[in-house]
């Protein structure tokens, strides 16, 4: 050991005794707001420090423009440039940069290529803007109208825009407490220290400071949610305000953290700077800005701003928000709602549905750091048929490459790897394996080699290829910002240049965030250089979506644009739902951080990331086999569902823990398979409205207080109500089942009150998860190998009355793979049951002229819950044709309930028109 | 003829019963496609119940039964390419038929028929009838196959008994031989105790008399010494202004040796100070120029490292590999990226057989000789190395630096060494005056080297001696037939780890130059089929490593299977 790395470890040795709490995550490693120069500045101003006013208000090219100039006319500085646009759906859109005239030393970074393209057609061209004057302002406000009722403010002194509904209440609101603040550009002068240091690396800062922050209200709110990545609570708890714990704001910075913390506001791997509030009166709201720079954010408590003499509408319950920014410009959305799914679907709007993923990818992943070699697949693989185990997805981490060159194969491990991927693609199944940004540096490796010449990688400050510590050792990373280099990843992943993969064959992002070991704070110098000369530290939060978008369109492309891709990435930012899934990262098998995946992953998906869920059984450590199995039981019900595990763990295959364990868990896999229909069709909703799959419990309640701040329990759709057990053998839990309409459990078909709280007994079999009264669930009950398997395997359908004895559901269908069914080559159907008769109906656009999707599948069975048992037949029209109803189990296996009433093979098809009646 | 067959038969009348008495069925709803009974009885023929049992008949081959998910499971035409991938979406799935025609003529056929029967899990086809898929009754071919398997088994097994035989035969012999070892070793280890014993006892007499001299001498000196210090005094002015001089040069340099860690304290508590919660609000006061040097100061900490270095540290973290061993590791692997390319394609053959991969370090003919090697070099181990538990990389060496000290008693065949030491003691004894005083310098010298010499040999032989025991004291199986696995250890290679197991003493896992000790011996399991090692290293975040070895083939001498099941 050299005598330096020996100092280091003295100096950790007595860092840790300083603590004396000893926290495997090192935080001393990642800045705090304190050590940040613009997040401590801004976190220190008082309410009112803006002295800014709104100048030239006018109407060009269909935007309101106007100029923000100091109240006190200030020689030195310049006037900033504001922009007001206004979208279809109530969307109202502020940017604000420096003037471009004035030739600022740099043109400063705005993000490219998430909005999509389609929204710019929404926007509205304004024709003028009418004038109020507000309370006893010097200055007349403009007003914009934004569709819905709801209006757009710019009060021009102070400097305010806020967002109301027309001529009344106030909704959301921007510099209401005059912490607006932004840092033009300007040449260096003598004397001019803009150099930042952080544990042994410099940050040059050659443009020197050049940060934003401003505040945010949102009126008649209760709760703020959303702003991933963080473990912490759904609802957000304030970071500052009278008799508020010191706390860290919410930071957005995508780190690779090891062995994250369970509860706090650090930045984890990515950052959607998306934030919703929610209050029972109003509804919904949303902000959202549009930066890739470090960013950090203050939910203000309330009475934080008592002695600041402003005074907002008092008779509105508020939430204050800070928002601070290293670099980059004002691009800010206000989303009005007013319901929680219409701000999501704005949202989503802005910045892309979420993709139909391929139908495989929604069942059940099997994961670990590493499966060695293809003896070891196999030998998997042959256990899930074993023990009669469906899965999907077989995963290969780092340790299949050669050497951790990514598009390579260890020679030892795997000499064969076509020949795996067929003969798990036989049974149906998939592969995927592991591409990470990090580059080997090493001239024998031909993606290095073309990068370097190419000129392709990152550069560090100084314009040399920017080199890095990875898993290789000495890597440089792809400058995923330029559309070239995206283009040229693209070709990589043809079945030509990839060798040894396959059509099964697909593909996982890690480390995008980037992961750098030996870079400040595990990651990238913010002084590194991308195309066009942005640095790195404007594009940080979105250089690993570049990442997974070329990756997912190296899939689309190696198929001809005839295959969805599947691309799972860590790095997360605004618009990465169009481009795959994502899980939250390296969790630890602990109870906490199996209740914290909850929030996690709701709180994604209500910033349009649907398609998300945390490693089942947690990545570090080793689950007591009840902790993995209640992760199981969770984990089917993620969105995303995909176990896996640190290399140093022990092997926890779900028939690894004893004969009773493994029916358990093949249990809850096979829920998630059974349920696939209803998930599927739930994938097809987020990628039509941005609803995500998994919800809190308040977007389908909103008007139910109790469900504000629950992160317990949560919805999968509208119909399933699932409650975790996050404790050690728990014997009863409580579960709030909200709304008028009754609960039927999902297992046992038995009825529970809504509205109201249930104390109920805790088994080891399964978790708490109940239908909906009133809704119908797609099912399919027959046990695959895999969810390929399933494709013309027949439904079940059950059906749960309501107190009216009616109920609806939907089903949606495709041949999950292609993207035939953008051109209408789907069944969408539903259910309606209704004065004793079932009626299925066709709810998908009429495909005349365009593809079509065609499916045998059939009904076999019908279940319905909350029926009187006397029926002994059912009529089928237009076949006019009599079937049994007989008594029935609910589940086929393991049935725990009493029996119930079941039209048996009705034999309808999926795809007809058809109606079924209770005789 | 299965029960059943019979079963559904004997039922003919009215209703039949499902097996675990959920429910009960007509004729016309066994194999309806309908699930009537949980345990799925009345549908042994589809899939329609989960969890129920497929019956196939194979005749020809084994009858077998299937889960029923495999039972007209979907084939994936499609993976054979996008073009007729995308074609398929044109086509209804009762047109899959001549889809499956059109991908024979057009495609290579043998592919088409391996992948069929992947998907053939009857292999009399009973499981594909929904028509979608032909598939051809490969019972006669594939019960072929297995019975060529079980031919070979027999052979196997055969031959495995004869191997036995011979082993048991020589462990005989082996057991025999260092039976009389152990016997004439004790018999020695009694006359070289006394011999020891004898010159012990004239050592310390010697020992004695010096002593006492010595305690003479050092009156002397000390009469000296008082005189001495009557002269010394006058200098001491002089002398005391010197050693100050020395003290201060001390301190000067502890200051300096200890500035940069005073340093590293006082960064310290200024970062603890900067993350404690309390302080933080206090953080507000601090100017900048305060906040931003201690980070400064502690980048000179991590400075400290190179890029390299912290790189690699915090790779440590996820791999929980220390540094030193990752950096051992990656030049492994870099010899395993370059070098060893060779060797690997040369024992490519190994490698596709993997049945026959083991080496092991000792070829098949055990002749005397090596077993008698084999003793030296356990003994070496056992005398040399008494915290042989905790390095367990010594004992592979077992032809290293031990042998050479060893030659002058590990031959058992050579006695003569004892009677040398027995003449030599004798000669001292009679040679040495042990009241002369003051006592001759060389004699002394002599009995102690003579002294050391015998009870070096002593306690060598004393630890082949248990060594031995130990060794007999084993469990070697019924009819002694581990016997001569006692000093020998096996390889595996399992990819790009070697797994070394020594039965009786340990079992390691080797990867490029780090070997991780997955236990020490210690049983049989299982009738002699498994043995176990217990207590190895700890597994980074987990509990120890263990390793079962599993002898699937135990009599099968030749092809000791370590299968190693590494539980991590």
């Amino acid at each position: 050991m050299s005598n330096s790395v020996f100092h280091f470890f003295l100096l950790f040795l007595t860092l840790f005794l300083h603590l004396t709490i000893v926290f495997s995550w090192k935080k001393e490693e990642f800045r705090n707001c304190n050590q940040t120069p613009f997040c401590k500045k801004a976190r220190s101003r008082k309410p009112g420090y803006c002295s800014l006013i709104a100048n030239d208000i006018s109407v060009v090219d269909g935007n309101v423009n106007a100029k923000l100039i100091p109240k006190t006319s200030d020689q030195d500085s310049k006037p900033l440039i504001l922009t007001l646009s206004v979208y279809q759906d109530g969307i109202l859109r502020l940017k604000i940069d420096e003037d471009p005239n004035l030739n600022p030393p740099k043109k400063r970074f705005e993000v490219p290529d998430v909005i999509v393209p389609e929204f710019e057609t929404k926007k509205l061209w304004l024709q003028r803007v009418s004038t109020e004057v507000i309370g006893g302002d010097s200055e007349p406000s403009s007003v914009v109208y934004l569709g819905d009722g709801f209006e757009g403010v710019i009060r021009a002194d102070p400097f305010e825009i806020f967002v109301r509904e027309k001529g009344g209440k106030r909704i959301l609101s921007l510099n209401s407490h005059g912490l607006f603040d932004f840092e033009q550009l300007r040449a260096k002068k003598e004397g001019d220290d803009w150099e930042e240091n952080f544990r042994g690396h410099t940050d040059t800062r050659p443009y020197g400071p050049q940060s934003i922050s401003f505040d945010v209200s949102f009126y008649e709110s209760e709760f703020v949610y959303g702003i991933p990545e963080h473990a912490t609570r759904l609802g957000l708890k304030p970071t500052r305000g009278p008799g508020i714990d010191h706390s860290e704001p919410y930071r957005l910075f995508n780190l690779d953290v090891f062995e994250f913390l369970h509860e706090s506001p650090f930045g984890l791997y990515g950052s959607v700077p998306f934030m919703l509030a929610h209050g029972k009166s109003r509804g919904t709201s949303g902000f959202f800005w549009l930066n890739a720079a470090e960013m950090q954010i203050d939910v203000l408590g309330a009475g934080w701003d008592a002695d600041s003499g402003i005074s907002l509408p008092s008779d509105q319950a508020r939430i204050d928000t800070l928002w601070m920014s290293e670099a980059g410009v004002v691009d800010a959305f206000f989303f009005v709602g007013p319901g929680p799914k219409d701000v999501v679907r704005q949202y989503t709007s802005v910045t892309g549905m979420p993709a139909m993923p391929q139908h495989f990818a929604t069942a059940y992943h099997q994961c670990r750091w590493n499966y060695r070699d293809e003896e070891d697949v196999e030998l998997v693989d042959s256990k899930f048929d074993e023990f009669d185990i469906p899965y999907d997805v077989l995963w290969l981490d780092i340790e299949h490459t050669d050497g951790k060159r990514y598009f390579t194969w260890d020679k030892v491990l795997f000499p064969n790897p076509e020949e795996m991927q067929k003969k798990l693609y036989a049974k149906g199944r998939h592969m995927v394996t592991i591409v990470d940004p990090h580059i080997k540096r090493d001239d024998s490796y031909y993606i290095h080699r073309e990068a370097t010449q190419k000129r392709y990688y990152v550069k560090d400050a100084k314009g040399n290829d920017y080199d890095g510590w990875c898993w290789p050792g000495s890597s440089s990373y792809l400058d995923m910002l330029s559309p070239e280099v995206r283009d040229w990843w693209v070709e990589k992943f043809s079945l030509q240049n990839y060798v040894g993969s396959t059509p099964s064959l697909y593909i996982w992002n890690d480390m995008n965030e980037p992961s750098v070991f030996n870079g400040p704070e595990v990651t990238m110098p913010r002084d590194a250089l991308h195309y066009g000369g942005a640095e790195h530290r404007e594009l940080h939060n979105a250089y690993g979506y570049y990442f997974h978008m070329a990756t997912s369109n190296g899939l689309v492309k190696r198929s001809n644009g005839q295959d969805r891709p599947f691309v799972l990435s860590r790095a997360i930012f605004p618009g990465t739902q169009r481009f795959g899934a994502v899980w939250t990262g390296d969790n630890t098998a602990d109870w906490d951080q199996l209740r914290v995946s909850v929030s996690m992953v709701l709180t994604l998906g209500l910033t349009g990331i649907s398609f998300s869920g945390a490693d089942v059984g947690g990545y570090f450590g080793n689950p007591e086999p009840e902790l993995l199995v209640r992760w199981y039981q969770l984990g089917a019900y993620y969105p995303f569902f995909r176990a896996h595990a640190h290399q140093d763990t022990k092997r926890r295959e779900p028939w690894l823990f004893g004969e009773r364990n493994t029916e358990i868990m093949k249990d809850a896999i096979r829920m998630r398979y059974i349920l696939l229909p209803y998930f599927y069709t739930l994938f097809r909703e987020a990628n039509t409205t941005g609803v995500p799959v998994m919800r809190p419990l308040w977007m389908e309640f909103p008007y139910d207080e109790a469900t504000f701040s629950n992160d317990d329990a949560f919805m999968v759709g509208k119909s399933l109500l699932v409650q975790g057990i996050f404790t050690e053998k728990a014997k009863s839990v409580n579960v709030y089942m909200p709304g008028e309409q009754a609960w039927y459990d999902l297992r046992t078909g038995i009825t529970y009150k809504g509205a109201s709280s249930h104390k109920l007994e805790v088994l080891e079999e399964s978790i708490p998860a109940f239908q909906r009264a009133g809704a119908i669930i797609p099912r399919k009950d027959r046990l695959r190998r895999s969810s390929t398997q399933m494709v013309n395997d027949p439904y079940t359908l059950v059906i749960a009355l309501n107190s009216s004895k009616a109920a609806e559901g939907e089903l949606y269908i495709d041949d999950g793979k292609s993207f035939e069914f953008e051109q209408g080559a789907y069944i969408h159907r539903r259910f309606v049951f209704s004065d004793g008769k079932l009626t299925s109906i066709n709810i998908a656009p009429s495909a005349s002229g365009r593809s079509r999707f065609l499916s045998n599948c059939i009904v076999e069975r019908i279940i319905l819950l909350g029926h009187s048992s006397g029926p002994k037949s059912a009529l089928i029209k237009p076949a006019n044709q009599k079937v049994d109803v007989e008594l029935g189990p609910l589940w086929l296996r393991g049935s725990k309930g009493p029996l119930v009433l079941t039209i048996r093979r009705p034999n309808v098809r999926i795809a007809d028109d058809w109606t079924i009646k209770i005789l | 003829m299965n029960a059943d067959e019979e079963f559904y038969k004997a039922s003919s009348s009215g209703f039949i019963k499902c097996k675990d008495g959920s429910g009960q069925f007509t004729r016309a709803q066994l194999n309806d496609d309908f699930c009537d009974c949980l345990d799925g009885t009345d549908e042994p023929g589809t899939s329609a119940c989960p969890g129920g049992k497929f019956y196939c008949r194979n005749a020809g081959h084994t009858p077998l039964y299937l889960f029923s998910s495999r039972v007209n499971d979907v084939m994936e035409w499609e993976f054979i390419g996008f073009a007729i991938f995308k074609a398929t979406y044109f086509l209804e799935s009762v047109k899959l038929k001549r889809l499956f025609s059109i991908i024979v003529s057009s495609l290579d056929q043998t592919y088409i028929i391996s992948y069929l029967d992947e998907h053939m899990d009857c292999c009399d086809g009973s499981d594909e009838y929904d028509g979608s898929i032909k598939c051809p009754n490969t019972c006669w071919e594939t019960g072929k196959v297995a019975r060529d398997k079980l031919k070979r088994k027999i052979a196997t097994y055969k031959e495995g008994l004869n191997l036995r035989k011979q082993v048991i035969e020589r462990a005989k012999l082996t057991v025999a031989k260092d039976e009389a070892e152990l016997s004439k070793l004790k018999s020695e280890e009694t006359t070289l105790k006394g011999l020891v014993q004898q010159l012990k006892e004239h050592k310390e007499q010697i020992e004695k008399v010096e002593e006492k001299e010595r305690l003479e001498k050092e009156k002397e000196d000390k009469k000296r010494e008082e005189d001495a210090e009557k002269s010394k005094a006058k200098n001491e002015d002089e002398k005391e202004v010197h050693i100050q001089d020395e003290s201060a040069t001390e301190s000067t340099q502890n200051n300096l040796e200890g500035s940069p860690m005073d340093q590293h304290d006082a960064v310290d508590e200024k970062e603890t100070a900067g993350i404690s919660d309390t302080d933080l609000h206090a953080g507000s006061e601090v100017t900048h120029d305060q906040v931003a040097k201690p980070e400064k100061d502690a980048s000179e900490n991590t400075d400290a490292l190179s890029k390299e270095e912290l790189g690699r540290l915090v790779a440590s973290r996820w791999t929980g590999e220390s540094t030193e061993k990752s950096k051992e590791d990656t030049t492994a692997k870099d010899g395993h990226d370059h070098n060893v390319q060779t060797p690997e394609s040369t024992h490519s053959e190994d490698y596709d057989a993997s049945d026959d991969d083991n080496q092991m370090y000792d070829d098949d003919d055990d002749d005397d000789d090596d077993i008698d090697d084999d003793v030296d070099k356990s003994m070496g181990e056992d005398i040399g190395d008494e915290n042989h538990d905790n390095d367990p990389v010594s004992s592979y060496t077992s032809d290293s630096e031990n042998e050479s000290d060893l030659s002058d008693i590990a031959t058992t065949s050579n006695p003569s060494w004892l009677e040398k030491i027995q003449r030599t003691v004798r000669n001292i004894l009679q040679a040495v005056n042990l009241f002369q005083s003051p006592v001759n310098i060389s004699d002394a010298a002599h009995v102690r080297k003579e002294y050391e010499n015998a009870s070096s040999k002593l306690s060598k032989l004393q630890s082949r001696i248990s060594s031995l025991t130990r060794k007999l004291e084993n469990d070697f199986g019924p009819a002694k037939e581990f016997y001569s696995f006692y000093d020998r250890c096996f390889e595996n290679k399992q990819n790009k780890y070697v797994y070394k197991i020594c039965p009786f003493k340990q079992a390691s896992q080797e990867e490029g130059h780090s070997t991780t000790n997955l236990g020490r011996w210690e049983k049989f399991e299982d009738s002699y089929r498994t043995m176990v090692f217990s207590n190895g290293d700890m597994c980074w975040n987990g509990p120890d490593r263990s390793l079962k070895e599993l002898e699937q083939k135990l009599d099968e001498m030749n092809k000791e299977q370590p299968q190693s099941h590494d539980e991590l």
